[in-house]
């Protein structure tokens, strides 16, 4: 009897080991109106003036009592407490692209990107001496990345006005200042290396660094020891 | 002779893929006057706001260098007046967020050599009595 239990219990961990390693239940897909919730939620992420921009013209082509609605709602869609109906999100992702200035266009396509372009985690162990050297083919990786990162073609199609030639120039602005904050941002690493280097020569003991490098489509965890050049 | 180089050439050309840049100068030519001009600003604009995000990291930078100086003065500090510490810190810095761990134990250090000491006698009283 006890080897039968024992039996069923190795049985039970391995099955959830199995289930837990290998994704063996894939995540549920979202249906259309949590789709739609979602893409209002990021839209609506816009900075205070883009979105002021957002609602004056909701006014201009819904009217007042839709507008008043939408500004007294927004906040209930942002939180998830209310989910908009397929009218809503017609007007705020369908119809009024169509009529948004270049500028709050391409904001809103920022905000597409930060929340639905694919957003790498790396982690890297380096030394004070190395970190050049091993960081180098990691970045030219996410650079590349950063110039070709492109909308699931699932939101392509629903959102056909992503295909249009202003939003394809915005797209290539938008990656370009990508690639180009992801540039300052390494030369901005020397400096901190150097800060870092220094903190592990003049203290005793035993130093434990690690840095999180913040950049457009991901982040880097490195976990810094100390170089052998300085001993 | 050259005229057929040319056209073949051409062909060729033709059955590439559009790249990229392809696509983007096929879109910049379809923009209308008023559309070519919002592109320029608002591409002026993205780099003004680059350079405004650079100015603003170089003074997270200047503010973590201080910060980790007074770390390193904090920890010698402690180094100099007790034996056992650990100091945790975090700082924003230009590129990100920077965590240090600082841990320093003599005692653990003292103990340890106590103790090896210890059994070093007790083998060699054992030694002895055999």
């Amino acid at each position: 009897m006890l080897y039968i239990l024992l039996l069923i219990l190795i049985i039970g961990a391995l099955f959830y080991l199995f289930v837990t390693r290998t994704n063996f239940f894939p995540a549920r897909k979202l249906t259309r109106a949590q789709e739609n919730a979602n893409l209002i939620r990021v839209l609506l992420d816009l900075d205070d003036e883009s979105r002021e921009q957002l609602f004056s013209l909701y006014k201009e082509q819904f009217g007042d009592n839709a507008a008043r609605y939408a500004r007294q709602t927004y906040v209930k869609w942002k939180a998830g407490t209310v989910r908009p109906n397929k009218e809503t999100f017609r007007r705020f992702l369908i119809n009024l692209p169509q009529v948004m200035s270049f500028d709050l266009k391409c904001e809103v396509l920022r905000e597409l990107r930060e929340a639905y372009c694919a957003h790498d985690n790396y982690e890297v162990t380096v030394s004070t001496d190395d970190w050049q050297a091993k960081l180098t083919p990691l970045v030219e990786g996410i650079l590349k990345k950063a110039m070709t990162a492109e909308l699931p073609t699932s939101l392509q199609h629903r959102l056909t006005w992503l295909a249009e030639d202003d939003v394809t120039v915005a797209n290539a602005i938008l990656a370009e200042s990508e690639a180009r904050q992801t540039m300052n941002a390494l030369a901005l690493l020397e400096n901190e290396f150097s800060n870092i280097d220094q903190l592990l020569d003049n203290t005793s003991g035993t130093s434990k660094v690690t840095h999180l490098l913040r950049l457009p489509l991901g982040t880097v965890t490195l976990q810094i020891k100390k170089g052998s050049a300085d001993g | 002779m050259d005229d057929e180089n040319d056209d073949l050439v051409q062909q060729k050309r033709s059955l590439f893929p559009l790249t990229a840049e392809d696509i983007v100068d096929n879109a910049l030519q379809s923009l209308d006057e008023q559309q070519a001009r919002e592109v320029t600003k608002k591409a002026a604009d993205e780099v003004v706001k680059i350079a405004v995000e650079k100015r603003k990291a170089e003074y997270r930078s200047d503010r973590a260098q201080d910060e980790m100086r007074n770390l390193i003065n904090n920890a010698n500090l402690l180094d100099e007046k007790v034996g056992d510490y650990k100091i945790n810190s975090t700082f924003e810095t230009a590129t990100g967020t920077t965590s240090v761990e600082i841990k320093k134990s003599k005692t653990n250090f003292t103990l340890i050599i106590v103790g090896v000491a210890l059994i070093v006698l007790v083998i060699l009283l054992l030694i002895l009595r055999a």
